[in-house]
């Protein structure tokens, strides 16, 4: 097989994964008055943009990384 | 940089791109899916059918790297028109952990594809050089007169006895 320059060993390579805080569970927004937020924010309290594609695609990635580890039993 | 002056095959030949009409290819058209997320949503779909996970464990049994086999996938989808290439170039990392988790489930030994193969092997030129260097180095001694000097240092060793106190008294 051969083995010419293939980009998705420099794309995965730099999907540095251990850098990405874990997601937490979300803080319940009690307060329902008029000066309470009404939209969200991109931001996330990680401070992860969320906008921002390549974290999403790093997001899902973790994912399936984590169920990758509970298969070979590493973590 | 070095520039090869090898002529390549595999390049486009001159006024290929005008074959078609423009708009004719489905590369040259809207993608079907145009977000990261649709697209994600996408080859999770197709990679959740079991035929698929079937066919991609027999490939990766067979020895073809993950990281080919994500780049073709792409590519293809990118020709079908399904996504654009910069949308296909983001979700190639995700598409090889996806990869990699049914080859893991399936308990197979697969190539990721990231090592380069060639890395620390030597390469046959080098050998060649090395032998060719050894050739000239031999060709060029006299070897009738470093004979004589063998034969003569063996016998002064032979020669010399030991002179210690701790030698042997005969």
């Amino acid at each position: 097989m051969s083995r010419q320059y293939n980009p998705a060993v420099s794309a995965y390579k730099r999907m540095d994964l251990d850098s990405l805080p874990e997601d937490k569970m979300p803080e319940k927004d009690n307060s329902k008055g008029l000066l309470s937020r009404a939209t969200k924010s991109s931001k996330d309290n990680t401070g992860l943009d969320y906008s921002n594609p390549l974290v999403r695609v790093a997001k899902q990635m973790q994912i399936i990384r984590k169920y990758r580890d509970d298969i070979n039993g590493s973590k | 940089m070095e520039v090869s002056n090898e002529i390549s095959f595999d390049a486009p030949i001159p006024g290929m791109s005008l074959t078609a009409e423009l708009g004719g290819r489905p590369w040259q058209n809207k993608p079907k899916y145009s977000t990261v997320d649709e697209t994600i949503d996408y080859y999770m779909e197709r990679m959740s059918s079991e035929e698929f996970m079937v066919q991609l464990a027999d490939i990766l049994e067979s020895g073809v790297p993950v990281t080919t086999l994500a780049n073709t996938i792409q590519m293809a989808s990118v020709m079908d028109g399904i996504h654009t290439i910069d949308v296909g170039m983001l979700v190639l990392p995700m598409l090889m952990e996806m990869m990699m988790m049914i080859g893991d489930s399936a308990g197979i030994e697969y190539d990721k594809g990231l090592e380069d193969p060639k890395k620390g092997e030597i390469r046959d030129s080098l050998f060649a050089k090395l032998i060719n260097k050894y050739e000239k180095k031999v060709k060029s001694v006299d070897l009738d007169s470093v004979s004589e000097e063998v034969i003569e240092e063996t016998n002064k060793e032979e020669v010399k006895k030991p002179s210690g106190l701790m030698a042997r008294r005969t």
